[in-house]
């Protein structure tokens, strides 16, 4: 399910802004040290985890306003150029703020310990980590399938000229999609703290993942994402079950088979 | 003045310079730190370099009153980039000593290097093979044998907690990970040890819940990692997130102490039993000297990575002191058989097999209340310094010049 979040959030921008956003993964960092940061501020886990991905969307319109919205005549080389320099100066800026060394940051109380399911066992964590994002995930599909504004964003993904001709200020149509984006990622990467821990490179595996999930669903499918994450996610627990070892290979390679037989991707028309 | 006499100047003044700087070469002593700054150790060979550093530093750059130039390279935590980057730093940079890397995977193959050029190495880490079956005479290894480490963890451990015998191990898949657990399995059977389950993961794993329900199902008394770094913190914060800790204990079999203990919360770290090659509370007066200046430095105490780096440059010019030559060959006969009071206390190099004979140590972690301070970890259980029984060893011939 954190996948299909990272997945979710990255399609989005792709869809919307049309930018390969190579930062995703330094907002997924971000979003798990600013959940650190808040839960050592106020005491409290739960308002941690709303305050942290508020805090990345702000980032993400701060990045949208004052970066990427210079770039869009330019072209994809300087934005993907930018998006990476960006992930880079963050992940740069983790190291200066919180350190090189790695954090453990602690499940709420109510959580911690794990649960006899009978077939196995599992962390309450896990367990509530999986609701959670299946919830965000539900909920960010409900506001893009049934609101107005949802309708405007995938209309802004699938002909940006007619909605801007339509009347609708397409600037800030951009600014919110990437804002969304970062919210997600900024939520997955809170959400991951206490079961991955944190390090400034955190990342640069998830981006990679991301990236698989984007390609996987088919470029800027939103409901492709929400499929190909579940997909991985699955296939990588099936996989690991039997032989563990391989449960990072077998991520790229359903990918690769996925797309030799479907270049587009899973649910992708382009 | 004509341009020819111009060029006959230069040409006069270049050959009287040239000597002078080639002389000045030669008077050098090059010393290689081979660290790694990215890939799986990136994290690591920072520190490394603090404490080979410091020891250059004590001895004020100069061995037998000629300069030492240090020079570092990136091995990138790959067999590849390492042993390229050495031959670069040999044969364009003149070192003749070398120190290094971090991964017994890759140490291996620089170790081949380090024979080929004659270039004289010392390393530290879990192999065995440094010492053993790919022993020759200008590589040395500095960390205990994989053998006394098993040894004092699982003597030691067993004697706290007799009734724990039913043992889930989690072993980094490499070198490293091959030999101690060799070892783990045969101290464990004097013991009366039933290994349920031994489960194998990459370098570099962060993902360990799979590898924790595996164990979990097992239902061990105790569970057991023999991985390092990065890996160990991961694997440990996932036991704890199981419920697995503090229930029943975890042994972190071969770790740097205090930095992957720093990176763990004390509630993770209830009931984490550890061996280490060093301790920072190490009552030796070098040790006692070298935390002090290291504390004062970098405001964290030194664990195992920079440790190892210091104590075996340490070793390294004690070697060029009693060889009171910067000759190769000089300072391997030198270090061969040599007796150090040093940083663990008393030391002494096997020449038949040019491993250190040394202390190892073994932790038990403090409870939360129990914590003098924020980095007060642990409480040194034990130290062991039985040596790799003559029926284990390998190293049949460490070979010539």
């Amino acid at each position: 399910m954190l996948y299909a979040l990272m997945g979710l959030g990255l399609s989005l921008i792709t869809g919307v802004l049309n930018i390969p956003n190579f930062a995703h993964g330094a907002l997924f960092a971000v979003g798990a040290y600013f959940l650190v940061t808040a839960v050592n501020a106020v005491g409290n886990f739960w308002i941690g985890l709303l305050l942290a991905p508020l805090g990345v969307a702000v980032l993400g319109l701060v990045i949208e306003y004052a970066g990427v919205r210079r770039l869009y005549a330019a072209g994809h080389d300087y934005q993907l150029l930018f998006t990476f320099g960006l992930a880079l100066i963050l992940n740069e800026l983790i190291i200066v703020i919180w350190g090189p060394v790695g954090i453990s940051h602690l499940p709420p109380a109510l959580l911690r310990g794990g649960v006899d399911l009978g077939f196995t066992f599992y962390p309450k964590y896990r367990l509530f980590v999986m609701v959670a994002a299946g919830l965000l995930v539900l909920a960010t599909w409900l506001f893009l399938e049934k609101t107005r504004y949802g309708a405007i964003m995938r209309a802004g993904i699938e002909n940006k000229e007619m909605v801007s001709l339509l009347g609708i200020d397409i600037h800030r149509l951009f600014t919110v999609a990437f804002a969304i984006g970062a919210f997600l990622a900024g939520i997955a990467g809170a959400l991951t703290a206490p079961i991955r821990g944190l390090s400034p490179g955190m990342g640069v595996d998830m981006l990679g993942i991301a990236f698989v999930v984007v390609a996987l669903g088919g470029l800027g499918n939103l409901l492709g994402a929400i499929a190909a994450g579940l997909l991985i996610g699955v296939a990588q627990a099936v996989v690991a079950a039997y032989w563990t070892e391989a449960s990072t290979a077998v991520i790229f390679a359903v990918m690769a088979l996925v797309l030799l037989i479907r270049p587009q991707g899973l649910f992708g028309i382009r | 003045m004509k341009r020819r006499d111009v060029l006959k100047a230069g040409a006069a003044a270049a050959g009287l310079g040239f000597p002078a700087i080639i002389r000045a070469q030669q008077k050098e002593v090059v010393i290689l730190g081979l660290w790694d700054q990215t890939g799986a150790f990136a994290d690591v060979g920072p520190l490394n370099d603090r404490g080979m550093r410091m020891a250059l530093e004590e001895r004020k750059m100069q061995i037998l009153g000629r300069p030492v130039r240090y020079i570092t390279r990136d091995g990138a935590t790959q067999a590849g980039t390492s042993t390229r980057r050495a031959e670069e730093a040999i044969d364009g940079e003149g070192a003749r000593f070398m120190i290094g890397p971090w991964s017994s995977g890759v140490a291996l193959a620089v170790s081949e290097v380090a024979k080929r050029k004659k270039v004289l190495h010392f390393f530290s880490g879990g192999t065995e093979d440094i010492s053993g079956s790919r022993c020759h005479r200008y590589s040395f290894q500095w960390a205990a044998s994989p053998y006394t480490a098993a040894k004092t963890v699982v003597d030691n451990f067993m004697k706290a907690n007799p009734k724990a015998r039913r043992w889930h191990l989690l072993v980094a898949d490499y070198a490293f990970g091959w030999s101690v657990e060799k070892y783990i399995k045969e101290v464990g059977k004097g013991h009366g040890i039933e290994f349920v389950g031994a489960d194998r993961h990459p370098l570099g794993e962060r993902e360990f819940s799979n590898y924790v329900q595996k164990a979990a199902a097992n239902r061990p008394d105790v569970v057991a990692m023999i991985n390092f770094g990065g890996d160990a913190v991961a694997g440990a914060r996932e036991i704890f997130n199981f419920g697995l800790t503090p229930k029943i204990p975890l042994i972190m079999v071969w770790s740097s102490g205090v930095e992957e203990l720093i990176q763990l919360s004390p509630e993770i770290r209830d009931n984490l039993w550890v061996g280490t090659n060093f301790y920072y509370t190490a009552d030796t007066p070098v040790a006692k000297e070298f935390v002090k200046n290291y504390r004062e430095r970098f405001k964290t105490p030194p664990g195992y990575a920079p440790s190892a780096a210091y104590s075996m440059t340490r070793l390294m010019l004690a070697g060029f002191d009693r060889a009171k030559s910067v000759e190769v060959p000089d300072v391997i006969k030198a270090l061969e058989g040599i007796e150090v009071n040093d940083l663990l206390g008393r030391m002494r190099v096997d020449p038949a097999t040019h491993q250190t004979l040394r202390p190892y140590f073994f932790l038990r972690c403090k409870p939360k209340k129990a914590m003098k301070e924020e980095l007060d970890f642990a409480d040194v259980v034990a130290t062991g310094d039985t040596p790799l029984p003559k029926e284990y060893a390998t190293c049949k011939d460490i070979g010539a010049f």
